[in-house]
């Protein structure tokens, strides 16, 4: 009751905050419409009904120790605290954990993460919004309480947020009040929580922003601030040469093969079953990975194919259907170790006619035996002979060219196979090492459309080529000429990727181009065209 | 011709996000683009050939009308119209009188829009249907994701909605669903239509959807720029600072929570896949709050998503996959409707069909491109073939009863006046034998198109291509070689040969259902009709019969089994030999039947020009030397200057080709202005500007009147210009829009 009740007077508070047209009027009526605003909502800076220690450790096994460390750091009711630090790598319920413990301790906090602030202005507006427990909503056009670009500006607001905030938690603890109308929120710290802070790394005056940050504690002076880092990087990964507070770090390491078995058997209906599936699969599958996001797709596409074979609920599960169910999931397990991403086919709820099927089955029939080495798209002839040509031109070396693609138009393949000296060999070792280390070649555009040209001459000599073939090229006519529609069509390609631009040439100045296909792709594309791609691909 | 004359310099543009790669090419430029160009590039192309079509319908001593505006076809048509209206009579001097020619003109141009129009409508609806079935599919995945979501937990309150912390729920669950949509089509430009189909498909069922393209996604702007366009496309008012709290505010202020959020990515391979991770795991976090359903397309195979995306983003994708029909599939489905079908009456000759049918497979291979060359076909057509416009009623099934009949008379007697009047006039009776020639025409083409369509059916479980077998169809040498059934070697791996053989080959069942569909197909043609209805009865007898011999027989012994298989061989053939007999009786290709000129367009020479770039070229050469043209008396004299009289596209053309190689578009337009203005009455304008604004507006161009006339020349699209020049190189054209970068002149 007394909930709705703040809630109402919140709204109609903010309202009567937007109606406020410019800033100056804001700051001036600003101590007055703190004190109207302070007690009602501050239920905004707490996380929601607070839960008892034991419900907290257990929502979260295995982080016994980083729990109590945390609320031994965070201290008693307002006992001032220097900056935490707390990292590991992702998915260790770094966040879930900070979040849950205020919840556990009911003090007022600000959440902040990198993620969703993708630049200090928005994370600035977005911790003042916050703090001046003001909502972006229609009602006032989504705009922020303050509009702050920098850094300067973002200490004084804060500052001045902060102090009346603190001000108000302190005045009303004093005061005595009948209990129901008491502070729902415990305390007057207020805590500052960053998340993913390796995110600001990647900005683009990244130092500066942390640098920032990190001073932000000294800049700010006020006892009554705690500040909480969390990031997936340990604190020596951002530049710690500079004079800050010191911050105590809390690392969270990976879970242990037991942590992760009670956080999966925590909801699980039939915890006999799936701890039997646990064993089977936790061991292979952990060694890959420990990370639970990882995991839990993994198990619980696993899961299903483990209950597959078990008709009803009531199904013993004894030794001998254990190591039944073991050995149909196992070739599952194998599989779902080596992919790392998984597409489903999506399967129509509504079952098919009868007649529909058998057609479709018949068709699958016809279809299956080609399926498997035809291409999946749709290319046309010139472009899959640009893709061709682009592949051997990443794949090959240039001064192989000519002996490819000589004047006969062919691979002449008895001129290489003459003997070559121990010493070549082995330079020729070296360079394929090199070709497999460097990845595909970079070329010339030059070289992409001689190439080109060569092939679809050879293309155009060849017998089979069905109808049309004295101008295959579609227009143009007469020999292979570069129209724009060659060169749209490499644009074409280079759009899906097939060919990138790489470095371009130090001596040159002019851009290079790589083929990023695979062997695979470029010998179903010349399958397509009958094209004897494997005669032009040089190996050892 | 030596490759090393080509030199390829990257530049990009100062502030443009796109890479932009200019090849210089012996003097002329050529620009292509590697990002988000191409649909620009299109709106070019389109342009042109709308300019070629006016082209062709100006006769040849009005041809610079038609550059002045290219924006929407119907206007341009209307507006060179009127000036042609206007025109001064004295040109004329070929036919005996200018209002008849007038007549033949404006006819001609009816029937060409006539028939145009019904073809795009036709094309359009069949495209947009073709995608019916997979885009049920997708909505009803969309549903049971939301599902899946909203199960997970939901938000109460305003105050829930906007806390920027995430719902605590499990790792496990914080996950986005993602549709994989593959186009199987590496030319993302035909499919931009398919993804804006969609997006309305689904806000028709009433879930919120927003498109995002690859734009969107690159480096420079970051996430914050997805965030942008969702805020855009979602809320009304614009906003200044943008951040994923208001989306979710947003969402908590719908009053209908039941909808899904449905965010459309176009091209997953053109995205920068940093940005794009990024974007995936923010949304995953928000998920609870904002229930965002991705649908991304995919232009080549699955594995992109893992070679572009980070491993965390992958993570957090629940990924679903929708297959689209093929750009092959969709050929087959625009041609059957266009040119077998005959929605319009227009059709093209065997040379043509075999022109277009290799210009798609190893050319171009975007459906758009055959569209645009048979558009093409279609103008040409309309513009050389005097007779074509009787096209117009030609297709209308009630056009040949009654009144319609008359009608048709109407329209070839007016024609007859038109045209045929420096020979002599056509007496009634040379009228009414035209009619019936028409009449019998079309009752041939029904036929053909009836056998042409049962025998892709059969063809189908082959997959044959509609194309290759419209151009076995239409050859003219089809009669003359013989009959199909009895030179099998000769036609062996042919279209027509594989879809008989097909129905020698079908099992039993789908024998059934072929017969049944060409019924279905032959309804409107009674004599097929009956034709079929004999097969289906046949059919239903020998099978009858074969029951009967196979019921006394309990063991199936071998023997018996390859009775069996006899008689379902017997059961096929009859099949087949119906098929041959449709062939060889019903099948007469256009060619060969008797004024098939006025239906069927026969000229690839000039078509295949057409696509090569003459008519540009023709463009060019006259926007250089447009006085020579117009033989006004204003700017003709001496040749080389550019005069503010002349037409502004040619100034502007020419100016242009000054610059050379790179056209810097202050410069550009700079030089524009002082050919308007000169550089005195430059100075006088802006100091009369301080003075007195307002009286001096009728005298002097402002700047805007000079920007709006230098724009006609350019096709603006966004905040980008692009210049409707096209360089030449000595013997070859280049069609080469060129990218200007910002109109900011900063």
């Amino acid at each position: 009751m007394a909930r709705e009740e703040s809630l109402r007077a919140t709204k109609r508070i903010t309202r009567s905050a937007s109606s406020a047209p410019t800033p100056e009027k804001k700051s001036g009526f600003k101590t007055k419409k703190t004190a109207d605003l302070c007690s009602p909502s501050l239920t905004d800076l707490v996380y929601g009904d607070p839960i008892s220690l034991d419900a907290l450790l257990s929502t979260f096994p295995g982080r016994k120790a980083q729990i109590l460390e945390l609320i031994k750091l965070l201290g008693h009711l307002n006992s001032p605290t220097l900056p935490l630090f707390i990292y590991g790598v992702p998915s260790t319920g770094k966040t879930s954990i900070i979040l849950q413990l205020f919840r556990h301790l009911n003090r007022p906090f600000v959440y902040s993460s990198f993620r969703t602030c993708y630049n200090p202005r928005s994370f600035f507006e977005s911790v003042l919004n916050q703090l001046l427990l003001h909502h972006r909503d229609a009602s006032n056009g989504y705009s922020s309480a303050k509009r702050c670009d920098r850094p300067s500006d973002f200490v004084d607001l804060l500052r001045d947020a902060l102090t009346s905030l603190i001000k108000r938690l302190k005045g009303s603890v004093k005061k005595s009040m009948p209990p129901q109308l008491a502070l729902p929120v415990d305390g007057h710290m207020i805590y500052l929580i960053f998340d993913h802070l390796e995110l600001v790394r990647e900005w683009g005056k990244s130092s500066s922003v942390l640098h920032f940050l990190f001073n932000l504690y000294d800049n700010l002076n006020i006892p009554e601030v705690g500040f909480i880092f969390l990031s997936n990087l340990a604190p020596d990964m951002f530049c710690s040469n500079m004079s800050y507070v010191e911050q105590i770090p809390v690392y969270f390491p990976s879970y242990s093969e037991d942590d992760i078995r009670q956080i999966f058997l925590r909801n699980q209906e039939n915890q006999k079953l799936y701890s039997s599936f646990l064993d089977v699969v936790l061991r292979p599958l952990s060694r890959i990975t420990r990370r639970l996001d990882e995991l839990s797709p993994t198990f619980a596409s696993l899961y299903m194919q483990y209950c597959k074979p078990i008709s009803g609920p009531d199904t013993v599960l004894n030794e001998d259907m254990k190591r039944r169910l073991y050995s149909k999931l196992n070739p599952h397990i194998t599989s779902a170790c080596n992919e790392t991403f998984r597409v489903l086919d999506y399967a129509a709820p509504e079952a098919e006619t009868s007649t529909k099927f058998e057609m479709k089955a018949c068709k699958r029939k016809l279809e299956s035996s080609k399926k498997s080495d035809e291409l999946d798209f749709h290319l046309s002839t010139s472009a899959k002979y640009l893709l061709i040509s682009a592949f051997l031109a990443s794949r090959n070396q240039a001064t192989l060219d000519a002996s490819l693609f000589d004047s006969s138009g062919g691979p002449d393949g008895r001129k290489r196979r003459r003997k070559v000296s121990q010493k070549v060999m082995a330079q020729q070792e070296t360079a394929e090492d090199d070709l497999h280390t460097k990845g595909p070649g970079s070329f010339p555009l030059e070289r992409l459309l001689a190439i080109f040209q060569c092939l679809s001459s050879v293309a155009e000599g060849s017998p089979d080529e069905d109808g049309g073939s004295d101008d295959w090229l579609g227009i143009g006519g007469e020999g292979a000429v570069v129209t724009t529609d060659i060169l749209l069509q490499i644009s074409s390609l280079s759009n899906v990727n097939f060919i990138v631009r790489g470095g371009s040439c130090p001596l040159e100045g002019s851009t290079r181009y790589k083929c990023m296909v695979s062997e695979d792709l470029a010998l179903k594309v010349a399958r397509s065209l009958k094209f004897p791609l494997a005669k032009y691909i040089y190996r050892r | 011709m030596s490759f090393s004359a080509i030199k390829v310099e990257g530049s990009a543009l100062r502030s443009s996000m796109k890479e932009m790669v200019r090849f210089s090419c012996k003097g002329a430029v050529l620009n292509f683009w590697f990002q988000g160009e191409a649909q620009a590039f299109l709106c070019v192309v389109d342009l042109l050939v709308t300019m070629f079509i006016l082209y062709l319908f100006i006769p040849p001593m009005q041809t610079h009308f038609v550059l002045h505006r290219a924006s929407s076809g119907n206007h341009d048509r209307k507006s060179a119209r009127m000036k042609m209206d206007n025109a001064s009579p004295a040109d004329y001097t070929g036919l005996n009188s200018e209002c008849k020619d007038g007549l033949w003109q404006q006819l001609q141009r009816e029937a060409f829009e006539i028939v145009w129009s019904k073809i795009e409508n036709t094309f359009k609806a069949v495209l947009k249907n073709i995608n019916g079935d997979a885009f049920n599919e997708i909505h009803s995945w969309v549903l049971e994701s939301f599902q899946a979501i909203r199960s997970l937990g939901s938000i109460s309150s305003s105050f829930e909605a906007i806390r920027p912390f995430p719902i605590a729920i499990d790792a496990a669950s914080k996950c986005l669903h993602a549709g994989l949509v593959l186009t199987r089509n590496i030319e993302f430009v035909d499919d931009l239509m398919t993804f804006e189909d969609l997006a309305e498909n689904l806000r028709s069922r009433g879930c919120h959807v927003a498109n995002l393209s690859s734009l969107e996604f690159s480096y420079d702007n970051g996430t914050s720029g997805c965030i942008r366009s969702l805020l855009r496309q979602f809320l009304s008012s614009p906003v200044d600072a943008v951040d994923m709290s208001i989306l979710s505010s947003w969402y908590f202020a719908q009053g209908n929570r039941d909808a899904p959020v449905v965010v459309i990515l176009n091209d997953l391979e053109r995205c920068c896949g940093h940005v794009l991770s990024d974007f995936i795991i923010m949304l995953s976090e928000w998920i609870v709050k904002i229930p965002v359903i991705l649908i991304i397309g995919v232009a080549t195979t699955l594995d992109v998503p893992g070679e572009m995306l980070h491993f965390n983003a992958l993570q957090c994708l629940r990924m679903c996959k929708f297959i689209l029909q093929s750009p092959m599939e969709r050929m087959n489905a625009v041609v059957e409707a266009v040119l077998v079908k005959n929605c319009s009456g227009f059709s093209i000759s065997h040379k043509v069909a075999v022109f277009l049918k290799n210009y798609f497979t190893n050319h171009d291979g975007t459906l758009s491109s055959l569209i645009r060359a048979l558009k093409i076909a279609c103008a040409q057509h309309f513009s050389t073939e005097p007779l074509s416009c009787m096209l117009k009623v030609f297709d209308e099934q009630e056009s040949f009863h009654g009144e319609k009949c008359g009608f048709l008379h109407e329209v070839i007697s007016a024609c007859d006046r038109a045209i045929l009047s420096s020979m002599g006039k056509m007496d009634e009776e040379g009228i009414q034998d035209m009619v019936s020639t028409l009449i019998e025409l079309k009752k041939m083409q029904d036929r053909w198109s009836v056998v042409v369509l049962c025998l892709y059916e059969a063809a189908k479980c082959r997959q044959v291509n509609l194309l290759d077998l419209l151009c076995e169809a239409l050859d003219p040498d089809l009669l003359s070689s013989g009959r199909i059934g009895c030179h099998k070697t000769s036609i062996k791996g042919r279209a027509m040969y594989c879809a008989i053989q097909n129905v020698r080959e079908l099992p039993e069942v789908m024998v059934v259902n072929l017969v049944k569909s060409w019924e279905k197909h032959a309804i409107a043609i009674p004599e097929i009709h009956g034709k079929v209805k004999d097969l289906q009865y046949n059919l239903k007898f020998e099978n009858g019969r074969r029951r009967k011999e196979d019921l006394p027989v309990i063991k199936r012994t071998n023997q018996n089994h390859l009775n069996a298989l006899g008689g379902s061989r017997a059961f096929n053939e009859t099949a087949a030999n119906f098929l041959e007999c449709l062939i060889n009786d019903f099948m007469q290709p256009l060619e060969c039947m008797p004024s098939h000129e006025i239906v069927c367009y026969k000229n690839v020479e000039k078509l295949k020009a057409a696509l090569a770039g003459d008519p540009r070229r023709q463009i060019q050469v006259d926007l250089l030397g447009s006085c020579r043209i117009l033989q006004c008396s204003c700017c003709s004299g001496d040749g080389g200057t550019l005069r503010p009289s002349m037409q502004d596209t040619s100034i502007m053309y020419i100016l242009s080709q000054e610059h050379g190689d790179l056209i810097n578009l202050y410069d550009w337009y700079q030089c524009f202005k002082l050919i308007l203005q000169p550089l005195g009455k430059v100075n006088q304008k802006t100091k009369q500007n301080q003075g007195k604004k307002d009286n001096n507006e009728d005298e002097e161009l402002s700047e805007v009147a000079i920007q709006s006339r230098g724009s006609c020349g350019c096709k603006a699209k966004g905040d980008r210009i692009i210049c409707s020049g096209w360089h030449m190189d000595s013997d070859k054209v280049m069609t080469s829009p060129v990218t200007l970068g910002d109109f900011s002149t900063d």
